[in-house]
């Protein structure tokens, strides 16, 4: 039983790093029909900065968590201003951009970060919380699942209580009768893209002191944001969220009970089923042409 | 008329100034504070890293390259290397392969045939077993960390410094004299047949040896994002010794360990960076945990029969240079290049076939840590791996301090079968 209820608080824990990195790739792919592969790239930006601000020049951890979120929006906007605006109606271009994105900025931590082993952000809220002496839960993970528990909820008000939020969600819902409407179809994008790459960064700024943290480890990044966005029904953000707690519970369990590679091979072949037999995932809507 | 920058250049530094400045530039240079050699005795002999410098193996790369330039200056600014007649200045050569087989085959063409090199240091794993069939055909000295990339088929093929997972059995059973009431074990490693599975069978073979029962072995893949769920799985079992035989992950999974409330004692294979290990835990929680990786200032590697020049020195240089980059292989390529010089200084050339004829000559060549001993047939099918003494290391009031040095060569000669019946049963090559 006491790993039983340590895999739940586990399962909890992952399960909303794993909603952060999802809303964001979602969010871009619903209003900008882009699959911004360098998505993993900018949560490890996110990491980084948090390294090289708070354990390289002593900044605090929670300004520096601020520039992280800042920094990796600013990326992202340049990104659609230069990459995905001229892409337009491209999303092979689009893909393709982000990839080389992607490349530019794992070389940009290399050269940041250098090589040696993977960077470490002590912990600025140390120490554990201790329920049952089997049931713990470290104080870091206690911040990172509170910021990102407000953060989903933010921005679930964003999107359902403020007039830019309804544009936002009425680009992803039909474009052109979106531009009919008056929506300015740019400012929408850049600020889809701005709110997913503060959530990257602020997904990386958490990540930083409780994880490795390396040039390439947007990849792990990636992989789950695509299943938990697959599973939950691609341009679906509830979707994702919901998607997110189940593959984490999922994955956590299996990783206990039996081992971390049948739990990666268990992700993979639920979103392959779910491609087949729903393809619209748990939440996702079907659109008619 | 608007001046050229050709111009500028010849108003400011005309033909003869510049001429004149350059040349006493080079004397300058070649008189002061070098060595007194004439230039036409000495000779080039160039050094090649075959090695990953890029993506998530660069770690077991580039350090390395900067160790090695930093022996072969201290060598060259020595007044260069006597083998033969002549006398040699090192240059180092390095192709960064980024872990990729293809372009390892083209990195190690490149060096041997552009660059001439005379020795190739290699990482090891499937980046060594692609360039061998070419490699053993060019009769070409080859260097890996990994001795299991050494086969029947591999005579040019030698690991004369890390001897990777083996110096393992060491940290076991020195755990084990000084705690005689540890009983069971769990394993936690990568899937990964080059250094994973091999460190996991050795560490079975050591724990076994040792009397110490292994309750689990977690193989986990390379995309694992967080080790809760993992640490969580292992700590059920209650095991007395925690055992990391992975490197990449030690400073998540120690930082579960701590959160968790683990109480057991820690053995890993590396613990590179491990001033990150106490910031993200606590100095009290890490004491003790044992490992196989001194660091290079540390007072025991001070004289005695330690083969390295000025490891404290050494130590300063790299890190004053290249602060936060420093891994095992920062000194171990340096420490191949060293066997070279000794075999090369033994052979009178520089040619490889006889560089390696030495090496294989010498009964007793110079381990980092004490005189080695070839050895491997019995594992590998061919005596091509030298090993001799390693330090066991422990962290003593947050530093890494060496507990004592034991020998692999020992333990090798007393428990092969064990260590063969491990790797069998975990599907490794054996000869």
């Amino acid at each position: 039983m006491e790993l039983f209820f340590q895999s739940v608080i586990n399962s909890f824990i992952q399960g909303g790093f794993f909603a952060l990195w999802a809303v964001g790739l979602v969010l871009v792919f619903g209003v900008m029909g882009v699959v911004n592969f360098a998505h993993g790239e900018l949560v490890m930006v996110g990491a980084y900065t948090v390294w090289v601000l708070h354990s390289q020049y002593g900044i605090g951890y929670i300004p520096a968590l601020c520039i992280a979120v800042l920094l990796v929006m600013f990326i992202g906007l340049l990104m659609e201003r230069f990459l995905f605006r001229p892409k337009q109606g491209d999303p092979l271009g689009g893909l393709i951009n982000s990839i080389g994105v992607l490349f530019i900025l794992q070389v940009a931590a290399l050269v940041v970060g250098g090589t040696g082993p993977a960077k470490q952000v002590a912990p600025p809220f140390p120490g554990t919380l201790i329920i049952q002496e089997f049931l713990r839960i470290p104080n870091q993970r206690l911040f990172s699942i509170a910021v990102a528990v407000a953060a989903l909820l933010l921005l679930w008000f964003f999107l359902t209580k403020t007039k830019l939020g309804w544009s936002l969600r009425a680009v992803a819902l039909d474009r052109e009768a979106a531009a009919l409407q008056g929506i300015n179809i740019n400012r929408t994008s850049m600020i889809a893209i701005g709110v997913s790459g503060a959530l990257a960064g602020l997904a990386g700024a958490l990540m930083a002191p409780i994880s490795n943290i390396y040039p390439t480890m947007g990849h792990n990044v990636i992989i789950t944001a695509f299943i938990v966005t697959i599973v939950g029904g691609i341009g679906s953000l509830s979707g994702a969220v919901l998607a997110a707690v189940l593959y984490a519970f999922l994955h956590t369990f299996v990783t206990a009970y039996f081992s971390g590679t049948i739990a990666t091979m268990c992700g993979l072949l639920i979103m392959v089923l779910v491609l087949i037999v729903k393809p619209t995932g748990i939440m996702g809507q079907k659109v008619s042409e | 008329m608007r001046k050229t920058p050709k111009s500028v250049f010849e108003r400011k530094f005309g033909r003869r100034r510049f001429l004149g400045t350059t040349l006493a530039g080079v004397g300058a240079a070649l008189t002061a504070g070098m060595p007194r050699i004439s230039l036409a005795d000495t000779k080039t002999v160039k050094i090649g890293m075959n090695i990953p410098m890029t993506g998530d193996y660069a770690p077991w790369g580039l350090p390395g390259l900067y160790g090695s330039e930093i022996v072969a200056n201290n060598l060259n600014a020595a007044g260069g290397v006597k083998i033969g007649g002549d006398t040699y200045m090192i240059e180092m050569a390095a192709y960064d392969h980024g872990y990729d087989t293809e372009k390892s085959v083209q990195g190690f063409k490149k060096l041997v045939l552009e660059d001439d090199v005379k020795m190739v240091m290699m990482l090891g794993g499937s980046t060594v077993a692609s360039i061998v069939p070419w490699a053993m055909r060019k009769k070409m000295l080859t260097t890996t960390l990994l001795p299991s990339d050494i086969t029947p088929d591999t005579p040019y093929l030698v690991a004369t410094c890390e001897s990777h997972p083996l110096y393992n059995v060491t940290g076991v059973e020195w755990l084990a004299e000084k705690n005689p009431d540890l009983k069971t074990a769990v394993i936690i490693t990568t899937n990964d047949i080059e250094y994973g599975k091999q460190s996991a069978a050795t560490y079975k073979a050591a724990f076994e040896v040792a009397g110490i029962e292994v309750l689990d072995t977690n193989f986990h893949g390379f995309d694992v994002v967080d080790f809760a769920p993992i640490v969580s799985s292992l700590l059920a079992k209650k095991p007395d010794v925690f055992c990391m035989a992975t490197d990449v992950y030690t400073t998540p999974i120690v930082e579960q360990l701590f959160h968790q409330g683990y109480k057991g004692k820690i053995v890993s294979c590396t613990l590179d960076g491990y001033q990150d290990v106490i910031a993200k835990t606590s100095k009290e929680f890490v004491e003790g945990l044992v490992f196989q990786f001194p660091d290079f200032d540390d007072p025991k590697l001070v004289g005695g029969k330690i083969n390295f020049p000025d490891p404290g020195g050494f130590d300063a240089s790299f890190n004053k240079d290249h602060a936060g980059e420093w891994s095992a292989v920062a000194w171990e390529y340096p420490s191949i290049l060293l066997n070279w010089v000794e075999a090369a200084q033994a052979a009178g050339s520089i040619e490889p076939t006889a560089v390696l004829e030495a090496m294989k000559a010498n009964d007793s060549p110079a381990h980092t840590f004490g005189p080695g001993k070839w050895w491997g047939a019995e594992l590998w099918g061919l005596d091509n791996a030298v090993i001799g003494d390693w330090p066991v290391v422990a962290i003593n009031d947050g530093r890494a301090r060496i507990q004592e040095f034991r020998s692999v060569y020992t333990w090798c000669q007393t428990n092969v079968a064990e260590l063969s019946k491990q790797m069998k049963d975990l599907d490794l090559r054996i000869a």
